[in-house]
């Protein structure tokens, strides 16, 4: 039967529209105008940037003169450039480093003050300072610290007797310095939202198992730590793409060296954006970065988040 | 909710966005835009000039806009420092692309025109019929050349350099048996700083050197160490030639190898260090131009005696004269503006004599003019800081840098190859230059 065969699709069709028109008639239209502000300011800053960026990664620009459409070639290029591929592994060590270090530390220093300790407010308060410091400004101290002839830290490793290190002057030594740093900057945060985790945890759960005669690491490892994995999750997402975005400290203390060394994908991508005005290649190792980051945390995800079926 | 109220409820909010898009298009007119709307309704032409937001700089613009508008009522110049960035280049950039560039700005760095030549962004200056003949009576010989685009046409009025020179440490030379003539050469600059080099409280560690190298991979932090070195080494050659990379010779390698060996000896820091290391005394020597001359001389500590010397040269060439960089900016008219010829007239009163003499005097900044020695305009101005003597008569010996639109990733290339082979000593001067020169003509050949 070719004519209902034709005819039906159409028919399916005309009550959906139809639906459509009715809801829109029958609907507040106020709640169109409430919404406007944020429609505006979606397709102002996120839709209009997206669709711009996507369009720049087919196109040479340098903002001032006119665009020209260059195919593939920029992303043939993010291929074959040994610079962002070094500025990839720079920021994997980064994350290696700082991740773990991050998790420990804020745990340990959040179970702690979730104990009674004496002036624990004024620790609380104390640790989240720096993460409301600006950025730049921990960065041009935390410079002066790592200073290798006249900083404080081999000022006092000479005093007792060991070598200089050369914290930000050695390929070696200069990322994962920078992984130290970020995390004392960042830690605060870190913990604040340890504590809210722990501050769930039923008291019920460790009176029954020390009733039970688990000791005080058997019960960290038995309940507060398998309770606190929703924000185990939510920590190791925000900090792998915390970690992608490194930009501030290189920018500052390093500029990227030395040798490339502390060279992020974002201090690559600032370079080629705002000192080079290769805008379309920019554009393509944003949305790199992009696909990194999302294949990053839906791995982590999966690995983390017991609610998901692996 | 009925029809009416519906549009009722639209028409408001339509008023409301109007209103406030009105506001928000009458608070982004220029300060001033009624007056001048006035002014132009008078006759008057009216012409906006930028000048640099360093503060002399400002007090000498604004001193010459003031004497400009005293006598010439028929053209009100207003001035303004350039929008707040971190670079005047940035914010020229921006302007061009936003069209809302000025009729005049006295800050031009020369290594971008290019760029915004390909932008639009500036008037052809030799399009004025009296351009080429005014410059060529101002300009010592062989400077306009300098500064003509690719398309044999003019785009800027070269206005003022600032040669680099070597500043050191009389007192700590003095103390060590220097003679501040030896620095000279490669080979009497580090024989001296084998001995300036010193750990001055014995607690082990080297708290005195003989210079101040940056040591971070920034592009334009090679104009003060890599590309004066090769400037004074090459007799005033700069790193690219016919669109090709021409820096990888003996004068390359022979700069590239003195700074290796300066880090590699120990004698400059590997270090950043908060405030001026050369006013702490922590360094003898520092290259510097005639701006540092006014800082100096209001910061330095009591007893701190200082001179400049010219940059150090390869052993072989001692004798011969000393190029140096001269970190120069420009005039320029833009594109946007509508009354270039009257813009052509302000620019001409800014490089007038006496301007140029007020100028250095103001500033400590060095106008390009072939009789700086000789006129007695400029007198005054040395007599009251002699060491800019030194930079007057270092000026006739100075070059800018490359025309190229990919001046950045071009420095950017070799900012590498210092860090990789003069900071850290992982690749040979040879080496490094070669990386450095199959970089630069793969950047080049992309444009």
């Amino acid at each position: 039967m070719p004519e209902i065969a034709g005819v039906g699709p159409a028919r399916a069709r005309r009550p959906f529209f139809g639906r459509l028109a009715e809801q829109y008639r029958t609907s507040n239209k106020v709640g169109y105008v409430m919404v406007l502000p944020y429609i505006a300011h979606f397709l102002l800053f996120t839709a209009y940037p997206l669709v711009f960026a996507l369009i720049l990664v087919f196109n040479r620009w340098d903002i001032v003169t006119p665009m020209e459409f260059i195919g593939l070639r920029n992303i043939q290029r993010l291929f074959r450039d040994a610079t962002f591929w070094t500025a990839v592994v720079n920021t994997l060590k980064f994350l290696c480093c700082h991740i773990p270090l991050q998790i420990v530390l804020s745990l340990l220093i959040a179970v702690i003050l979730n104990g009674p300790i004496k002036f624990r407010s004024f620790f609380r308060g104390a640790f989240f300072l720096p993460f409301v410091i600006s950025g730049a400004v921990v960065t041009i101290l935390w410079q002066q610290l790592y200073s290798t002839d006249a900083g404080i830290l081999n000022l006092i490793l000479t005093r007792i007797g060991m070598q200089p290190v050369p914290w930000l002057t050695d390929p070696a030594w200069a990322i994962y310095s920078i992984a130290i740093m970020a995390t004392w900057k960042n830690m605060g945060f870190y913990i604040v939202l340890f504590l809210a985790g722990l501050q769930n945890v039923p008291p019920e759960l460790y009176e029954a198992a020390s009733i039970d005669g688990a000791n005080r690491t058997q019960q960290f490892w038995g309940i507060t730590l398998p309770l606190l994995q929703p924000v185990m999750l939510l920590v190791v997402i925000l900090s792998t793409i915390g970690g992608f975005s490194l930009f501030i400290e290189p920018f500052v203390m390093t500029g990227g060296g030395p040798a490339e060394s502390t060279l992020s994908v974002v201090l690559y991508l600032y370079k080629q954006a705002f000192q080079f005005l290769r805008m379309g290649y920019a554009a393509t190792i944003g949305f790199a970065l992009a696909i990194m980051i999302f294949i990053v945390t839906f791995i982590q995800r999966r690995l983390l988040d017991t609610d998901q079926p692996v | 909710m009925n029809r009416s109220r519906f549009a009722a409820t639209f028409r408001t909010v339509a008023l409301a966005i109007l209103a406030l898009a009105a506001s928000l298009l009458f608070a982004g007119s220029p300060p001033g835009a009624a007056c001048w709307a006035a002014a132009g309704a008078r006759g008057q032409v009216q012409l906006d000039f930028w000048c640099s937001s360093n503060p002399y700089e400002i007090e000498f613009a604004r001193a010459v806009v003031e004497k400009w508008n005293r006598t010439r009522s028929d053209i009100r110049v207003k001035l303004q420092p350039l929008p707040a960035s971190r670079s005047t280049e940035e914010a020229l950039l921006a302007a061009i692309a936003a069209r809302t560039t000025p009729d005049v700005c006295a800050n031009i760095y020369p290594g971008v025109v290019t760029q915004f030549v390909a932008a639009g962004g500036l008037y052809r200056m030799d399009s004025f019929p009296d351009f080429v003949s005014f410059m060529r009576r101002r300009l010592p010989d062989g400077i306009l050349e300098q500064y003509r685009s690719s398309n044999g046409h003019y785009y800027q009025a070269p206005w003022k350099s600032n040669p680099l020179m070597l500043a050191y440490n009389a007192g700590m030379l003095r103390a060590a048996g220097v003679d501040p003539a030896s620095l000279a050469s490669y080979s009497g600059f580090l024989a001296a700083a084998a001995k300036l080099t010193c750990d001055t409280n014995r607690d082990g560690r080297t708290d005195q050197w003989m210079i101040y190298l940056n040591i971070e991979p920034i592009w334009w932090q090679r104009f003060f160490d890599f590309y004066t070195l090769y400037a004074a080494a090459s007799g005033g050659r700069t790193l690219i030639e016919n669109n090709r990379a021409a820096f990888n010779n003996a004068a390359g390698v022979g700069a590239m190898q003195f700074l290796s060996d300066l880090f590699r000896l120990g004698y400059a820091p590997k270090s950043a260090f908060p405030g001026d290391v050369f006013l702490q005394q922590k360094v003898a020597t520092v290259i510097t131009g005639p701006f540092a001359v006014p800082f100096y001389e209001s910061m330095k500590p009591k007893e701190f005696e200082y001179d400049f010397v010219p940059m150090p040269m390869p052993d072989s060439l001692r004798g011969s004269e000393v190029w140096t960089y001269g970190d120069p900016k420009n005039i320029g008219i833009f594109a946007t503006s509508k009354h270039p010829k009257e813009a052509w007239e302000f620019v001409k009163f800014i490089l007038s004599e006496e301007n140029d003499a007020l100028f250095l005097e103001m500033t400590s900044q060095i106008p390009y003019r072939r009789d700086l020695e000789s006129s007695p305009a400029f007198a005054s101005a040395v007599q009251k800081l002699p060491m800019l003597a030194r930079f007057v008569r270092q000026a006739r010996f100075t070059c800018g840098a490359d025309n190229v639109r990919p001046l950045v990733e071009v420095y950017d290339a070799i900012a590498q190859e210092y860090q990789y082979c003069a900071v850290l000593g992982r690749e040979s001067a040879t080496s490094a230059m070669e990386i450095a020169e199959e970089k630069v003509n793969e950047i080049l050949s992309d444009y």
